[in-house]
């Protein structure tokens, strides 16, 4: 669904307290966005639309990486680097961190088995492969490669 | 992190880390690897992650629970032949661990006595180091070695 600003000049407008309706001409006076909530988030998708998003989360995802790989280095427990805030974040971003984890996986194998397992709701390890970090990646990817989704 | 460390890049990430190796006697013996970590190489693994995580990611004794308490650390433990024991004096015939925990008593690591009494530990997934006393590793992130377990050295594992 499109948006219209009546009256011309979208930007200034977007800013002013301009009521939004939708672009439809069989119902050109009817208002459709009258909450704050919802003006919020419709000035956020014209500012930031979806394209720049994706540009958005690859770099996001590159940041999260680089702080959970720098704080959770010396540990053990992969329950702590799982709870870490950035791996959660990650897990935050949800199906659009998975292209990302499964390149991660493919340049330098990591513990990203939870986070994939969390997003996707599958699990292509087999329990006898638990903890050997090059053979669950080699299932991810492969799994991977059986959804289309590349790696 | 970042790779292609030197040797005393690697020593000063280390040492930021555990402020305890400073006034310690180690060395690093191995590069940095995410395929194991300290409870691997307590028990003379190098190609397996173990930990007890509910997510069922990492390895871990079959039918031991998995929860991150010292109780199911001593259990699996145990499922290789060591039995808890009250020091860390050198015993010919035997090899012992010490289990670290942190102030939640939560196991976070666990080093392995060499014969000459100094002591071996994989760093998460830095590297492994040797070193002289426990003390370099105590504070955080690891706390305290809370327990010892010892076993028979020709139950070792491949």
């Amino acid at each position: 669904m499109s948006y219209a600003v009546r009256g011309g000049q979208a930007t200034s407008r977007l800013l002013s307290e301009e009521r939004y309706v939708p672009a439809d001409p069989q119902s050109p006076d009817k208002p459709l966005l009258t909450g704050s909530s919802q003006l919020l988030t419709a000035r956020l998708h014209y500012y930031l639309p979806v394209s720049r998003q994706r540009q958005s989360i690859a770099e996001r995802f590159r940041e999260l990486v680089q702080t959970w790989k720098e704080d959770v280095g010396p540990l053990s427990s992969t329950t702590e680097m799982a709870m870490h805030p950035a791996y959660q974040q990650i897990i935050g971003l949800g199906r659009d961190a998975v292209p990302h984890l499964l390149r991660e996986l493919q340049r330098e194998p990591d513990h990203w088995f939870w986070a994939l397992k969390a997003i996707t709701g599958v699990d292509p390890v087999e329990p006898r492969q638990r903890g050997q970090i090059r053979e669950m990646a080699e299932a991810w990817l492969r799994w991977a490669r059986e959804q289309g989704l590349g790696g | 992190m970042g790779e292609g460390t030197g040797p005393w890049r690697m020593r000063e990430e280390i040492e930021r880390i555990f402020p305890g190796l400073r006034i310690d006697v180690y060395s690093i013996t191995s590069p940095r690897t995410p395929s194991y970590n300290c409870v691997a190489w307590a028990v003379g693994q190098v190609e397996t992650w173990w930990w007890p995580d509910p997510m069922e990611q990492a390895f871990w004794p079959f039918g031991i629970p998995r929860r991150e308490t010292i109780d199911v650390f001593i259990q699996a433990f145990s499922t290789l032949g060591y039995v808890l024991c009250a020091t860390a004096d050198v015993e010919p015939g035997f090899e012992r661990i010490a289990i670290y925990v942190n102030s939640a008593r939560k196991p976070t690591h666990v080093a392995r006595q060499l014969p000459n009494g100094t002591w071996t530990s994989k760093l998460g997934k830095l590297e492994d180091i040797e070193h002289a006393t426990l003390d370099g590793l105590s504070g955080s992130p690891y706390g305290s070695v809370a327990l010892f377990m010892r076993r028979p050295i020709q139950q070792q594992t491949s």
